[in-house]
């Protein structure tokens, strides 16, 4: 079904190969996962195998062959190679070109000329499978990350391919949305689907998998079969920058008062804290999207902000931070504190930190954090803590994701900020990088500063939270 | 009206909020922009403010509504009345861009309604109904779906931007060069980020390729289509005929 045979990928102005004489082959129905640390190069074949490389990155050099379902990827057009494959990007919500599911769904089929009449039948076949677990009606980017997700299969598979390639399905799903991954991926495997995945994540796919691959500096290194994968320990996937057994964080709760309190408690029962928040009620497009009378967060301790998309996970750290004005009292060290002052006492770390970098060198930016604030330590002395310095005259767009963001985490320490807000820190990263981000996170707050921590990542949390607070929508209690 | 015109049974059997086929709704931003920024364009503000805000009202828009009528009218002061009562080269200057601005903001209005009722499948089937090259159908789809992306983007590195303090009319006065720089790159170098994701998961889905594509929904000529355009001859036809206060 599918054959690499000695590629070799370069992309456009890259000194080294992403992949270098990567060699597969996957027999039809054999579900095949690609594993390694992040940058090893798995996601690169999941783009050889799709057509991606080299019709999407034209400037890159390919030595070698591909063969897709007899075609090759170099010769044939991506449109053919898109009838015999359907492949699920890393984020779900960025590659939706449609509002619906429904629409997002024919997508594929439209543009391939299927006759309308088809269209409507496989919709419908479709849409009412995912009409268990899947708010049809809503709009995809309202949707939770597991729903979004299922919709993204549902649209990858609709027109019948006989390949499914996923990226990284299971970053930013909590374990009840893998649950139902794996359930997913069961069933089209019983189908006779060809599946590859490229995953940091393991275990939740250990009943299905036939062979496991992984990839070390863009070649093959290690093959384990079925029998012999379940029998290696996590300790060893651990050396291997793996993540094994998806943990499921239970932390105390934070004691909260009001409906969007998952579990509420009175008033009275909150305990004081740093950041205090009192009646607050935020209506968003028509709706209250968070409304809770009373919730107090400590200084030096980091709070995982968890539930469900529409939750109003974000809307709490907007309001937090001073970012999104509504209704009620924000008390920081017992003070009423107005948002635009709570904004020059706050930060937040993106989950695309990329839109956080202002400045035309990695020293530039953190001398623009350092520049207002009395006794901040020397950029040098920071960069040189991070294990940046040798970066220092670098462009910061230049610098790999991961070293994007220790930038960002390094200019907010200097910023000195009592609020810090880290927005999905950790999606799609390896077992290492999560550590490290984790100790990022862990120092901030060691900083003294009230840590909010929004993140799907059960292994995250249970790495990172000393507390949690489960947000519920308040339109559905 | 009609009930029928209030609600659409669709084939794939979901009921749809009422809507014009995007040909007309293209058709009234091209006919819009037309008479509006031609000679004697000021004669079809008005009409046009209507034909926009009413269609606004229609979708259930009526903050747009409204910020169309207030556009209008404050542009209608500063243009024509605030000259008469204080007259001097300042307010000529500002009279002489209201005259040019108010004509964008009627044909930005009846826009804007395209936007917010069409998704880009239903544009690209519409534009290829119509007989367009594959090159404007595929662009002009994309665009449209990449409009709130870059949206999405601005707004998130304004935020970032508000939390370092580097925001305010201040900074900006200041260094006005720096701050759009430390504005664009990042909104740029994000919606390529997220543009690409999207751009290789729509070719990978057929977006752009040789086949002819096909419609969930293929577009179609209903009653409202009729009703608007007979309303829309209506305003065009009062527009000509009855005198105009913008002059």
């Amino acid at each position: 079904m599918i054959r690499i045979d000695r590629a070799t990928w370069t992309y456009a102005h890259a000194d080294t190969p992403s992949l270098r004489d990567f060699s597969l082959t996957v027999a039809p129905g054999e579900f095949v996962v690609l594993c390694g640390a992040s940058g090893c190069g798995k996601s690169t074949a999941l783009r050889l195998m799709n057509g991606l490389i080299p019709h999407f990155h034209e400037e890159g050099t390919l030595t070698g062959t591909v063969t897709v379902s007899g075609l090759s990827t170099s010769a044939a057009e991506l449109d053919e190679i898109g009838l015999h494959t359907g492949t699920v990007l890393q984020h779900p919500r960025r590659q939706f070109f449609t509002d619906t599911a429904r629409e997002e769904v024919a997508f594929a089929m439209e543009n391939l000329g299927f006759p309308p009449e088809e269209i409507r039948t496989r919709v419908t076949t479709t849409v009412a499978g995912l009409a268990d677990s899947v708010p049809i009606e809503q709009r995809l980017h309202h949707l939770s990350g597991g729903q979004q997700q299922q919709v993204a299969l549902a649209a990858a598979i609709a027109h019948g391919p006989s390949v499914l390639l996923l990226d990284e399905p299971s970053s930013n799903l909590s374990a009840d949305a893998i649950r139902r991954l794996t359930a997913t991926l069961a069933d089209l495997k019983g189908k006779g689907v060809t599946v590859v995945v490229a995953e940091h994540r393991l275990r939740y796919l250990q009943k299905l998998v036939d062979r496991v691959f992984v990839v070390r500096d863009g070649t093959i290194d290690v093959e384990w079969s079925a029998a012999q994968f379940r029998a290696v320990p996590d300790d060893v996937l651990a050396r291997e920058g793996l993540r094994g057994t998806v943990r499921t964080a239970e932390l105390p709760t934070l004691p909260a008062a009001g409906p969007s309190a998952a579990n509420p408690v009175p008033a009275d029962d909150v305990p004081s804290g740093a950041l205090e928040l009192a009646g607050i009620r935020c209506r968003l497009g028509g709706r209250t999207v968070l409304d809770l009378e009373r919730v107090a967060f400590a200084a030096a301790e980091v709070t995982a902000i968890r539930g469900v998309n529409g939750a109003g996970k974000s809307t709490l750290a907007r309001v937090a931070v001073g970012l999104q004005r509504c209704p009620g009292t924000v008390l920081l060290d017992g003070e009423a504190v107005k948002p635009r002052a709570r904004q020059r006492a706050s930060a937040i770390v993106m989950q695309d930190v990329q839109r956080q970098l202002f400045t035309d060198r990695v020293e530039a930016e953190i001398e623009l954090a350092r520049a207002d604030v009395p006794g901040a330590p020397d950029a040098r002395e920071v960069l040189t803590t991070l294990d940046l310095a040798h970066l220092a005259d670098r462009h910061p767009l230049s610098l790999s994701g991961g070293q994007q963001q220790r930038l960002v985490v390094a200019a907010v320490r200097v910023c000195d900020r009592r609020i810090v807000v880290f927005d999905e820190p950790s999606s799609g990263v390896d077992r290492r990088h999560l550590r490290s981000i984790s100790d990022q996170i862990r120092q901030v707050a060691a900083d003294g500063s009230v840590v909010l921590l929004i993140s799907h990542d059960e292994d995250l949390i249970a790495l990172t939270a000393d507390r949690q607070l489960t947000l519920t929508p308040v339109t559905r209690r | 009206m009609n009930t029928n015109l209030l609600t659409v049974r669709s084939p794939a059997g979901t009921t749809r909020a009422p809507r014009l086929d995007p040909r007309t709704k293209i058709l009234l931003v091209l006919l819009v922009s037309m008479v509006v920024t031609g000679p004697d364009g000021l004669r079809f503000v008005l009409p046009g403010l209507l034909l926009a805000a009413g269609l606004a009202l229609w979708e259930g828009a009526r903050r747009r509504a409204l910020v169309l009528c207030v556009a209008v009218a404050t542009m209608c002061v500063l243009g024509w009345l605030l000259p008469l009562w204080w007259p001097n080269p300042l307010t000529a200057i500002v009279s002489l861009t209201c005259t040019y601005l108010i004509r964008f903001t009627v044909a930005i209005g009846v826009g804007m309604h395209l936007v917010a009722t069409t998704s880009p499948t239903e544009l690209n089937a519409a534009l290829r109904a119509a007989r367009a090259p594959r090159a404007i159908s595929v662009t002009m789809a994309v665009m449209l779906r990449f409009f709130p992306v870059v949206a999405a983007e601005a707004a998130a590195v304004r935020d970032a931007l508000r939390l370092r303090g580097l925001t305010g009319v201040g900074a900006f006065l200041c260094h006005p060069v720096l701050s759009l720089e430390r504005f664009t790159v990042p909104m740029i170098a994000s919606s390529l980020r997220a543009g690409e994701d999207l751009a290789a998961s729509a070719i990978l889905r057929g977006l752009g390729s040789h086949r002819r594509p096909t419609a969930l929904h293929p577009p179609r000529f209903g009653r409202p289509d009729l009703v608007w355009a007979l309303l829309t001859a209506g305003l065009a036809t009062a527009a000509i005929v009855l005198p105009t206060p913008l002059t």
